[in-house]
């Protein structure tokens, strides 16, 4: 044990009905570092981080703390109704008699996020914003209580990549100055990039430390796996037919406008679009999932595998069991409805199937999915849209919060999904991802489509400059 | 120590609870609990006529829980019951008196009545939800009153019975009289009709479409409406069958108990049903048990306060306080549920 560890893990372990979840860990975390914590979904990183935070008590072991513990969780824990003030203060509002000083909790809130290097308005209403903006707000909520040690849980997974370099300058930043930092993460890039030291855990155990310098994201990626890294899917050539035209489609108000866009989906191909987040894809995604009105036309109408962009509100029914969400979508459609009821045998197959081929870790498929971690939630909503081989898919960041593994997979999936002759769009904000899959690639910027390139011909960096607004 | 906790954190430590907290009552009402308890269940389980009174409350109370059930499972408050309950007992009442067709085809169109003016109460809190966005809450609530003065206005005028002295229909012929359960007691199959609901009800969530998107609705009304649920649709709809259990549960009121409409014939079922159907924790067989509960309570109550001078009115006591200790039992319950990886 370090001696002057701002956080330090002693022999901890956590056993949920089914799993041992975190087996005899022993961590310290030392004032100004950048400490990564990687493993594959289920491993236990989460567990882990909300014992480190205190949120949640260890079966057995011990942790010592020199001071104050902040946790900035994947899923954002904000009060979408509340201004970003209020969140940031909440339940440590400053006070002017009984009232609350607003404009004191204001100036401090700027001030915090000024001197963090976070641009950020207070009075803002927190679900007005796009995800990066909340996530500051997280992020600030925390910066406030001045804490010892911030742990991170997968803060970037929704990040654009300019938002990914500006929140680790703040990040290193902090390390600098003194703070500890835990990060949880699946970007092993960035683990490269900016951690001090990295930890490996599996099947909650520590399986590897290393010092950052000299690693690389294979020999990380081993480690995790504990082998060799399944190979994504090849592409194969597929005759393309039309499918799907999206004709001058207009829709959504404010940041979320969309205009004028059209391209065309052709069989056995997918359509890859690049684009920061906030300029009109979850529009776009919503008008060609029909979920909302809007001008133009989409044809023709047909049935289609979703992978939405936010798996718990629009995606899962949290409290219901594995098997209960593999048919939620699908539950008005022959097969799976057998007159007025539901075939749960067939239910119960699909969700064993889902298991099964995307790897879908779950003590049984029983269990609530909300006992489930957030990569292995998203496989079940991939493995969901993927089942019954539509012809159509549209993928929303498939692979947004899944580890190195589980994301070469379901990539493979979509591929041989493509091979097999369905049509995919592939909104994501990783650009690697999008070079991965698409054989055409648009990019997305305030709401139009500013650029159309076949893959063999696409240019990363004018890309990039689209993406970025200028020409 | 933690299975201690455990046990008492589930039902069985809310009823502990409240027989506690009942016991501090009788105490504070100046009769020993042993005296009291033994008062409540002799009034309530004694002999045959208590057991026939018990169960004619839980019937009464076990069509409007039921119905209530099914709107909360679809995540609509529907707390106008009451109304709905009321509604359903003036179609069969005020067709009742009237009817001049064989006995049981009477029968069954009157429940049939019931079940579509409970329906029609409900379908317009759902429709005005559906429609304009109203908030299910105030419509429901709202509609609970304009329901009680319609009726009290049809029945002192237009379908006042000739003979009658307040506001009354008149009687039913006794060929539309539901046939007794317990002979020589008040109780009706209505009973029957309301278990058998609850069973269809029970098949309904688990097993059918409709139930499927109905929780849905309930848990996560984003994904369900991705998942291709009309959910205006289902809003109206979930209201309107809601309001039909209740509206049954009226015209058994009518048909098995009082034989004739008057606007007196709920002492709040609609209201207590809430209770019964949290209880009963929204599931229909559950809820069976707990409207079986309430009714000991109920029937019991009355022989409380006569022969152990409890004031009938420490039962409502004890109701709310079975409501409140259930609500933080189930506050609870969804604070300690950790997301785990």
């Amino acid at each position: 044990m370090e001696p002057n560890a701002a956080l330090s893990l002693r022999n901890v372990s956590k056993r949920f009905p089914g799993v041992l979840a975190v087996d005899d860990v022993s961590l310290d975390l030392l004032p100004g570092e950048i400490h990564a914590l990687v493993g594959e979904n289920g491993a236990g990183k989460s567990t882990l981080s909300a014992i480190a935070a205190g949120e949640m008590h260890a079966d057995s072991g011990d942790v010592v703390t020199s001071g104050t513990v902040g946790l900035v969780h994947q899923h954002f824990e904000l009060v979408g109704r509340l201004r970003v003030w209020q969140n940031v203060m909440l339940g440590r509002e400053p006070r002017r008699g009984w009232r609350i000083d607003v404009q004191a909790a204001c100036e401090r809130v700027a001030e915090l996020a000024k001197r963090n290097g976070l641009e950020i308005d207070p009075n803002a209403f927190v679900d007005t914003l796009p995800v990066g903006v909340q996530q500051r707000v997280e992020l600030l909520r925390e910066l406030d209580r001045d804490p010892a040690v911030l742990l991170l849980d997968e803060p970037t997974a929704a990040l654009a990549p300019a938002e990914i370099a500006s929140f680790f300058a703040t990040i290193v930043a902090l390390a600098e100055r003194g703070t500890a930092i835990m990060i949880v993460t699946h970007k092993l890039q960035e683990v490269l990039d900016y951690a001090t030291r990295v930890t490996v855990v599996r099947h909650g155990r520590v399986v590897e430390r290393m010092a950052n310098a000299g690693g690389s994201v294979d020999a990380i990626a081993r480690a995790m796996v504990g082998g060799e890294l399944p190979q994504v899917a090849s592409r194969e050539l597929v005759t393309q037919m039309p499918l799907l035209a999206i004709r001058n489609v207009s829709a959504g108000s404010g940041e979320r406008t969309i205009r004028n866009c059209s391209f065309e989906v052709a069989t056995g191909e997918i359509v890859g679009i690049a684009g920061v987040e906030g300029n009109g894809q979850t529009t776009l995604a919503d008008a060609i999932a029909g979920m909302i009105d809007c001008d133009g036309s989409i044809e023709p109408r047909i049935p289609m595998g979703i992978i939405p962009q936010d798996r718990q509100r629009e995606a899962l029914v949290l409290n219901w069991s594995l098997v209960d969400n593999a048919i939620l979508g699908r539950q008005h459609s022959p097969g799976v409805r057998r007159g007025i009821t539901i075939d749960r045998a067939r239910a119960a197959s699909d969700a064993r199937w889902i298991v099964e081929h995307f790897d879908v870790r779950a003590a049984s498929v029983d269990v609530p999915i909300r006992t489930l971690s957030g990569g292995n939630q998203q496989k079940l909503v991939v493995g969901r849209a993927l089942i019954g081989d539509p012809r159509f898919i549209l993928a929303y960041n498939p692979t947004r919060g899944i580890d190195v593994g589980a994301a070469a997979l379901v990539q493979s999936r979509l591929i041989q999904a493509r091979n097999r002759g369905a049509g995919i769009v592939l909104i994501s904000f990783e650009l690697d991802e999008i070079f991965a899959l698409a054989d055409r690639i648009l990019v997305m910027y305030r709401g139009e489509i500013v650029g159309n390139f076949a893959r063999d011909v696409a240019d990363r960096a004018a890309i990039g400059r689209l993406m970025a607004g200028s020409q | 120590m933690i299975r201690v906790r455990r046990a008492l954190s589930g039902p069985a430590g809310a009823i502990l609870l409240v027989l506690v907290l009942m016991s501090l009552a009788m105490i504070a009402a100046g009769t020993s609990p042993v005296e009291g308890f033994s008062a409540l269940l002799y009034g309530a389980l004694g002999g045959r006529n208590q057991i026939g009174e018990t169960l004619v409350a839980t019937s009464a109370l076990l069509f409007p829980a039921l119905g209530i059930a099914l709107a909360f499972r679809g995540g609509l408050f529907n707390i106008g019951a009451e109304g709905q309950l009321l509604i359903g007992a003036l179609f069969a009442g005020g067709v009742g008196a009237q009817l001049h067709v064989p006995g049981p085809i009477g029968i069954v169109l009157l429940l049939c009545l019931g079940a579509i003016g409970g329906g029609l109460w409900g379908a317009i809190a759902g429709w005005m939800k559906a429609q304009f966005g109203a908030n299910e809450i105030i419509a429901t609530l709202m509609l609970n009153f304009v329901a009680a003065y319609l009726a009290l206005d049809l029945v002192s005028g237009p379908l006042k019975g000739p003979l009658a002295a307040g506001a009354e229909t008149a009687w039913l012929d006794p060929t539309y009289w539901l046939p007794t359960l317990l002979p020589h007691t008040r109780l009706s199959i209505g009973l029957l009709v309301a278990i058998a609901i609850a069973f269809v009800l029970h098949w309904v969530f688990t097993r059918t479409v409709f139930g499927y998107d109905l929780r849905a609705a309930g848990e996560a009304p984003e994904a369900a409406r991705r998942s291709g649920v009309n959910i205006a649709r289902l809003t109206w709809l979930s209201l309107a069958i809601s309001g039909a259990i209740s509206g049954v549960g009226g015209a058994t009121i009518v048909t098995g108990e009082l034989h004739r409409f008057n606007t007196q014939l709920s002492p709040g079922y609609g209201f207590i049903g809430i209770a019964v159907a949290l209880v009963g924790d929204l599931q229909p067989l559950w809820i069976c048990v707990a409207a079986f509960g309430f009714g000991i309570l109920e029937a019991g109550g009355l022989a409380m306060q006569a022969s152990a001078q409890v004031p009938k009115d420490a039962i409502h006591v004890i109701e709310g306080i079975i409501i409140l200790v259930l609500a933080a039992r189930r506050y609870v319950a969804a604070r300690g549920v950790g997301d785990i990886e």
